[in-house]
């Protein structure tokens, strides 16, 4: 017999996506029967109140969730994010409900014995119920007790080696995309970038000083997996700058038809005979490529590096070998002035250990943010509201024509007195001379 | 329910504390074939939808096997996750930023054992645990946000119209039919912490009254100046109340022609969804590109949410029968025009979709 | 400034304050008069010493002496 009835939320058990209802059912019998002897260290049925509350929201159309702001795990002002439930006498199970975010491995590897001292944890700590993973990349523990929340950290950093994940203010748990590790279209080593600022900026991740929070996401290359370029405050998306590798013979292949285009993942429809003229050359953004007799020729000055050709036709085409990344700056999603993308600051660097040309921009960024930021202001608003130039200023580097979609189309331009010959002050007597009052 | 202590002592928080360690690092939990090949990688196929090979020019392979998961998950479902992964794959596992789980093995023999083993397991109710799929020109996962089993100010909850939407495009995610892949995304309030502003369809919780005054209360329980701070359109301003019984108490007042409805001060109602449609984060052919709100307003409808998933069952139908091959959702729209589009689609313009927040767009 | 005269300068300033107990980082470096990697430093050091704490919405984080305000209260299980 459950605990609550959820008449509601039992249609969602139906039908074939894999159901979090049944799920959660599966635990809140497994905690009940607890063959395992636990001995849980918060209510036992917790996972039936966690129902029980759900399908009241589902009943009214509300949430019953308020947000605490004070707990925490001791000297970190993130990780941690408090919840409360407001009906406690209902669900006393969930009435306090923690949610810790847990610092994910880079490219979401896991060994099996590691994701099973993090369960065996979980449901011993609290309520055995996470997500794999949060939107910004976190193993996110949801739902455990105040007392619990230390007791958690301590047995983390101390038996799994592990730290906890940002929130708030501060620099957000970087994340990856899975790189060189198993995709040929990497053009650095992400996880190693993402781990090693990861661990440099420690104190930035767990004790809040900055205006607002910032993200960094790493993708290997342009087409962009992580979404960098769409939610991060600095976008590392990898690149290069010689020549795409071809495969002359590999090229046939595809135009004979030995090889599926797109590495068959169109296979679910019948799209005619493959056609490199209108599949490849004519969809290039830049015109770059032609056919010169049974040669594939490519102008790489004007490549813009989008991948599609490669995407294409990857037994043919590689990635360039004088590889880098891309910075770009700026992107949030909502409000104030609505969704931004990140827009281009540094069109090509190296990503070479220990990176330090890297952290020099990324500290250059930081030192203006945290001083002219406004309290809740992205770097992506900063930015608009001092100005790109402002940000060029302060970074020490020099503009280029790949950082604009195209030049000001109004000629207001500030001119700064350094620039302008003989400065701003003048004699008005000399001028007298030869100009009547 | 004794209290059981880890060692940590709450009179000295500092005795043996070790902080600053940062997560695990990515190589420990490589399995073999990745640790031996990475950086090596010459090329990958797709060999039937969700399941694809890389092949290393050290003649290696990996086969990965990608099944859907409910991001909200149990450590029961992980136990599970990693017995088939000691089973089948050495012992290893990953996740994709999307929400889908990944089982790789090292030759192809391994492959369909794996899949059937897979595809064999359901939970109670009847669903998939573990549905094989979400690769190349199809419909993979969902990337969502927490909704009513967690969040403090959601519109709309978050894993219930995924899991509905996911059973109404579910051969989708079984095949690989479409002109490009197509990206579904919820963020269930438009703080968006699912960045749902980039997705070929976006489905996004949305409150439509200003917040509710607790007139009494508010001054005791929440302190008014963060309130006040909160609201990102200063619509929010401190005042002076008389309660009923005569009482002066502190409290705020809202200018609800300046309130957005994002939530940030709390409690608001008046919810639904909003869908876009159209963005990509892809550099692909054509720059990335944001999601357009295409239907301004649609009632929550738990538990299965049916006119969304109408909705977007309509917007994808219309887009496989008419998009060419590679072009993405917002590239096709382009293509044949907003005007086609709206037609095409099935769906009704209204004067909500022209933008009055900041930059005009007519 | 040395630690000990930062220290007397943040609790008589946010002492003051009335109605108001949660602040900015970027509040506590104005008091300070320092570049925030500088006040960080002393913000940190007086965390530990329990003399500030944090408060958090998830997304903000804000600082304020330990045990004041509504809050506090509330959550102080």
């Amino acid at each position: 017999m459950p605990k609550h009835e959820t008449p509601m939320l039992d249609q969602l058990e139906t039908g074939p996506w894999p159901s979090f209802v049944s799920d959660i059912k599966q635990e809140a019998a497994s905690r009940a029967k607890n063959e395992r002897n636990v001995e849980f260290q918060i209510p036992e049925d917790v996972c039936d109140d966690l129902l029980g509350v759900l399908e009241l929201s589902y009943k009214h159309g509300r949430t019953h969730w308020k947000h605490g702001g004070i707990v925490g795990v001791f000297g970190y002002g993130g990780g941690v994010i408090g919840r409360y439930c407001d009906q406690p006498e209902m669900f006393p199970g969930v009435a306090h409900f923690h949610t810790m975010r847990v610092n994910q491995p880079g490219g979401k590897f896991y060994s099996t014995e590691y994701l099973r001292q993090l369960c065996d944890l979980w449901e011993f700590r609290g309520s055995g119920i996470t997500n794999m993973h949060g939107s910004t990349g976190d193993i996110i523990f949801l739902g455990t007790t105040t007392p619990q929340l230390e007791e958690i950290f301590y047995e983390m950093t101390h038996n799994l080696n592990q730290d906890l994940g940002g929130s708030g203010s501060n620099l957000r748990t970087p994340s990856d995309c899975i790189g060189q590790a198993r995709c040929e279209y990497a053009c650095y080593d992400t996880q190693a970038l993402c781990y090693d600022l990861t661990q440099t900026y420690q104190d930035e991740l767990h004790r809040p000083a900055f205006p607002y929070k910032f993200k960094f996401k790493f993708d290997g290359c342009p087409n962009c997996c992580v979404a960098s370029i769409a939610r991060a405050d600095i976008s590392f998306i990898g690149t290069w700058r010689d020549d795409i590798r071809i495969d002359q013979e590999a090229v046939q292949a595809y135009i004979g038809g030995e090889l599926k285009p797109n590495a068959g993942a169109h296979m679910g429809r019948d799209w005619g005979p493959f056609d490199i003229q209108k599949e490849v050359i004519d969809l290039c953004p830049t015109g770059c490529m032609w056919m010169d007799g049974k040669e594939l020729k490519i102008d790489n000055k004007e490549c813009t590096r989008c991948m599609h050709c490669i995407n294409v036709m990857p037994r043919a085409l590689r990635i360039g070998n004088d590889r880098g990344l891309s910075m770009l700056v700026g992107a949030k999603a909502p409000i104030l002035d609505g969704a931004q993308m990140s827009t281009m600051l540094v069109p090509f660097i190296k990503a070479e250990e220990p990176y330090d040309d890297i952290k020099e921009i990324i500290e250059k960024i930081w030192d203006w943010w945290m001083e002219e930021g406004k309290n809740r202001e992205r770097l992506g608003e900063l930015m608009k509201r001092q100005g790109f130039q402002k940000l060029l200023e302060v970074t020490e580097l020099q503009p280029d024509p790949r950082m604009v979609q195209e030049p000001r189309s109004n000629p207001y331009i500030f001119w700064k007195e350094e620039e302008v010959e003989g400065g701003w002050s003048r004699d008005i007597n000399e001028f007298r001379k030869y100009h009547q009052r | 329910m004794a209290f059981i202590s880890s060692g940590y002592n709450p009179k000295e928080p500092m005795k043996d504390r070790i902080t600053d360690i940062g997560p695990r690092k990515y190589d420990e939990f490589y399995p073999p074939v990745i640790a031996k090949n990475k950086g090596k990688w010459l090329y990958h196929e797709y060999l039937q939808p969700g399941v694809y090979v890389h092949v290393s020019e050290t003649g290696d392979e990996v086969y990965t096997v990608r099944v859907g998961g409910a991001r909200l998950m149990s450590v029961s479902h992980i136990r599970e996750i990693c017995e088939i992964a000691d089973k089948h794959c050495g012992g290893y596992i990953r996740f994709t930023t999307r929400n889908n789980i990944e089982f790789m093995v090292d030759s192809k023999d391994k492959v369909q054992p794996l899949v059937d083993d897979l595809m064999g397991r359901k939970f109670s109710g009847g669903s998939y645990k573990f549905p094989v799929g979400g690769t190349g020109a199809g419909i993979t996962n969902i990337i969502h946000t927490q909704g009513w089993i967690h969040c403090h100010t959601p519109a709309t909850d978050a894993s219930g119209p995924v899991k509905a939407t996911m059973d109404v495009l579910f051969d989708d995610f079984r095949d690989m039919r479409l002109p490009a892949h197509l990206r579904v995304s919820l963020a269930c309030c438009l703080n968006m912490c699912g960045a749902v502003h980039c997705s070929d369809i976006a489905i996004l919780g949305y409150h439509r009254k200003p917040p509710m005054l607790d007139h009494e209360y508010l001054d005791k329980m929440c302190e008014i100046p963060l309130a006040i701070a909160a609201c990102p359109t200063a619509a929010i301003k401190p005042a002076k109340v008389e309660l009923p019984g005569g009482e002066k108490v502190n409290s705020v007042a809202v200018n609800n022609a300046r309130c957005m409805f994002c939530g940030n001060c709390y409690t608001m109602w008046g919810d639904g969804i909003v869908i876009m449609a159209g963005g990509k984060v892809s550099n692909r052919i054509s720059a990335p590109k944001f999601s357009k709100v295409v239907v301004a307003f649609l009632p929550n409808e738990p538990p299965r949410w049916p006119k969304t998933t109408e909705t977007i069952k309509k917007i994808v139908e219309a887009y496989a029968n008419d998009a060419r091959k590679y072009e993405r959702l917002g590239e096709w729209a382009e293509r044949i025009g907003w005007e086609r589009f709206f037609e095409k689609c099935e769906l009704e313009f209204t004067h909500h979709l022209i933008d009055d927040f900041r930059d005009p767009a007519f | 400034m040395d630690y000990a005269e930062a220290k007397e300068k943040i609790i008589s300033e946010l002492s003051k304050k009335k109605g108001k107990t949660k602040f900015y980082f970027n509040d506590l470096a104005k008091i300070l008069d320092a570049k925030p990697r500088d006040a960080k430093k002393i913000v940190n050091q007086l965390i530990q010493e329990q003399v500030l704490e944090f408060w958090s919405s998830g997304s903000t984080s804000m600082y304020g002496l330990k045990g004041a305000g509504k809050q506090a209260g509330a959550e102080g299980e």
